[in-house]
């Protein structure tokens, strides 16, 4: 949508500035090079490769938490991967947002029998999206990066109302 | 070409052995105390490879497994004892460097010791785990697995 | 508040008096101390390859020592293989190394065999043969890709994720998933071919070449990437033997040993194949290596396909299999090494314990050795080098 084209030459545009900001999040979103396990060959290297390529959504992987907004969980959790899970999550700043991919994320998966397993990654952090599969294919990913954007420009007054709780 | 087969060169060595011969191959059944004797006396007979090294619950008991290779001839061995429940057997991480890995993941997910390994800390799993892989820790059923 | 105590320093017998309410005599700094850094490198740490937890001990840029922290995925695929049917093991060896699970299946698929004494049809022996070279060059392709990542380059990782496309597309076709195949099952494989399958791999095999060739100019034709590989991260024969070392490891290193050439399974003792051998062991040994190896993949795939026979691919092996009571071991050469499957039966429907024995598993237990007294940035990429994956190090 040009913006020229919703509002004409000399126009003023009022949008609230949170709004703003989600607008902008949403289209470039990074998240964090945390591969655990299988998920993180076709979530991770093969979307954001070539033929699935994430980067024309603005979405990018980098190395430090400290530089991300997401975290995809792509890979089954256990009890000595949770605290880890759990700080780099904590290291992420705000506004920071938690993708399960899988069914190991989601709830275990196919080792949800085994006692070291943890049943489902949003029992260690708050999950916003989680993706079915055993692995989910890449266009998943894709369409779980596209929900995502939609939660983010849709649910600001959402986000900002249980950041007010929290505090 | 090995003048004797593995179990003559550890009577030789003086410790008694059973050879036999299964599916799996050759095998020879031993006391674990034994067992760094048995594999220094078969690394002089050219079995100087450690393919692996595990251990198994029998329910009574857990029967450790040593499979070693004469490299160059490719002619693979097994070495078997058992040892009780939270029992111990001599590490060989001195004669084969590949035990230290393995042993440490026996001792842990079937709860047992392996004196003179250097290193003796857990090795996949944390602290007050218990050892996962006795016939006697179940896995979760379909209840317990189910997200409530 | 009151003056600060004054400081004792070693060599002074009294106390001195500190005046104008200094914390100290300012002497200054007489005595450079170092002590060593133990820095943890992952197990998130964007080339650690999984979940990966080394510990090395710094002084300075040096690795003094290195630990590696596994468990970070024990999942307990050799307990949960306890509850399964012989016929859905696959499922769970596909997870454990997942970049080449067709190596897994087909292991744990010939331990079963030996052990219940079962015939493979010849068609079904070809079929796993060809896609386990087609999963060899995949894994191979994310192996270059992620070795030129460890090394600061990033555009050979997105040639081979374009290259591997291709090919994962007609491993899709032929097994119905990109990634946990479950086709190499006891008693043959699950599907055959479909109708123009041979028409797309010989045009994928047809690309295939120069597409090799590219990627070994970028990374292996690079005057940096040779000055940094090249006598780094040596492991020498004897080290590698002792620590139970095998595949492109091993060979890299002077040892010639291939599975496939020297206790030979499937179709391989029909097939024309050479084994690249290196001799010092150091990472561009091993870089060496693995290229070698996978233009031989494409030799041998050439020939699978030229000699693919008609007949059955497995359509009467049983699902409800109960081997005899007993044991066996079946090893195949996967990307990382001698994969083997140590199979107990108790005569049941499912194994009574099964035994991954994980080539990176042992590869990995050389860390200390080969870390210790290089850089900190060549024990990345011999890190890389290796070509672990964690799935089947932790099970």
């Amino acid at each position: 949508m040009a913006l020229d084209r919703i509002a004409g030459e000399h126009s003023l545009l009022f949008i609230r500035s949170e709004q703003l900001f989600d607008l902008a999040r949403s289209n470039s979103l990074f998240y964090l090079s945390y591969g655990i396990a299988c998920c993180a060959i076709e979530g991770l290297m093969s979307a954001g490769g070539p033929r699935f390529d994430y980067d024309r959504f603005g979405i990018f992987h980098r190395g430090s938490p400290r530089q991300t907004d997401v975290m995809i969980v792509a890979g089954t959790v256990n009890k000595k991967m949770a605290p880890v899970l759990r700080r780099l999550y904590d290291q992420m700043p705000e506004p920071k947002w938690v993708i399960a991919m899988g069914a190991c994320a989601s709830s275990g998966g196919p080792f949800r029998e085994y006692p070291n397993v943890v049943l489902g990654v949003d029992q260690i952090v708050p999950v916003d999206i989680w993706v079915p599969g055993c692995p989910p294919r890449p266009e998943s990913m894709q369409f779980a990066f596209m929900e995502l954007q939609k939660k983010i420009r849709d649910k600001t007054r959402e986000r900002l109302d249980a950041r007010a709780d929290a505090r | 070409m090995p003048v004797q087969t593995p179990a003559d060169a550890l009577r030789a060595a003086g410790i008694a052995c059973e050879p036999s011969d299964e599916t799996l191959g050759a095998v020879v059944r031993l006391e674990a105390a034994r067992i760094a004797d048995a594999l220094e006396a078969l690394y002089a007979e050219g079995y100087d490879f450690l393919v692996d090294l595990f251990a198994t619950d029998t329910g009574e008991r857990l029967e450790l497994t040593w499979h070693v290779r004469a490299f160059e001839r490719h002619e693979d061995l097994y070495l078997k004892a058992t040892v009780d429940y939270d029992g111990e057997a001599p590490s060989v991480w001195s004669i084969h460097p590949a035990a230290l890995y393995p042993e440490r993941e026996a001792a842990e997910l079937l709860g047992m010791r392996f004196p003179g390994h250097p290193n003796p800390k857990r090795l996949l799993t944390v602290d007050g785990t218990e050892p996962l892989l006795r016939r006697s820790v179940l896995l979760r059923t379909a209840e317990e697995a189910r997200l409530s | 508040m009151s003056a600060p105590a004054p400081i004792h320093r070693e060599g002074m017998h009294q106390p001195v008096a500190v005046p104008c309410g200094l914390r100290c005599i300012p002497r200054g700094v007489d005595e450079l101390a170092t002590e060593h850094l133990v820095l943890n490198m992952g197990p998130q740490h964007p080339s650690t390859h999984g979940v990966l937890h080394v510990l090395v001990e710094l002084d300075g840029e040096e690795v003094i020592a290195a630990e590696a922290s596994l468990g970070y995925l024990h999942r307990g695929i050799e307990k949960l293989a306890e509850s399964r049917r012989y016929h859905q093991v696959a499922t769970l060896l596909d997870r454990a190394d997942y970049i080449s699970g067709l190596h897994t299946e087909t292991a744990f698929a010939l331990a079963v065999e030996r052990l219940a004494g079962i015939e493979v049809p010849r068609k079904a022996s070809y079929l796993r043969t060809l896609m386990m070279e087609l999963n060899r060059y995949a894994s191979h392709l994310v192996w270059l890709g992620t070795f030129g990542l460890d090394a600061g380059a990033m555009a050979p990782f997105l040639y081979i994720m374009r290259d591997r496309e291709m090919l994962l597309d007609i491993i899709e076709a032929v097994t119905g998933s990109r990634m946990m195949f479950n086709y190499s099952r006891p008693g043959g494989v699950v599907a055959d071919l479909p109708a123009g399958t041979e028409g797309k791999i010989r045009e994928w095999l047809a690309h295939a070449d120069g597409w090799l060739d590219e990627n070994d100019a970028l990374l292996g034709g690079n005057e940096i990437f040779r000055l940094r590989m090249k006598g780094t991260g040596v492991i020498d024969r004897t080290t590698a033997l002792a620590f139970g070392m095998t595949g492109g490891c091993l060979r890299a290193s002077g040892v010639d040993y291939d599975v496939r050439r020297d206790v030979p399974y499937c179709v391989y003792p029909e097939l024309d194949f050479e084994v690249p051998l290196g001799s010092t062991g150091d990472n561009w040994d091993r870089y060496v290596v693995r290229v070698g190896e996978m233009r031989q993949c494409l030799r041998l795939i050439r020939q699978l396909l030229d000699g693919m026979p008609e007949g059955d691919h497995g359509s009467k092996m049983s699902r409800m299999l109960k081997p005899p009571a007993g044991e066996a071991y079946a090893a195949v050469e996967s990307p990382r090494g001698e994969l083997g499957i140590h199979l107990v039966s108790d005569g049941g429907l499912t194994p009574y314990r099964m035994r991954l024995r994980s080539p990176a598993y042992f590869n990995l237990a050389v860390v200390d050795e080969a870390l210790a007294g290089g850089l900190l940035a060549d024990a990345i990429v011999t890190l890389g080098s290796l070509d672990i994956v964690l799935g089947e190090i932790d099970r």
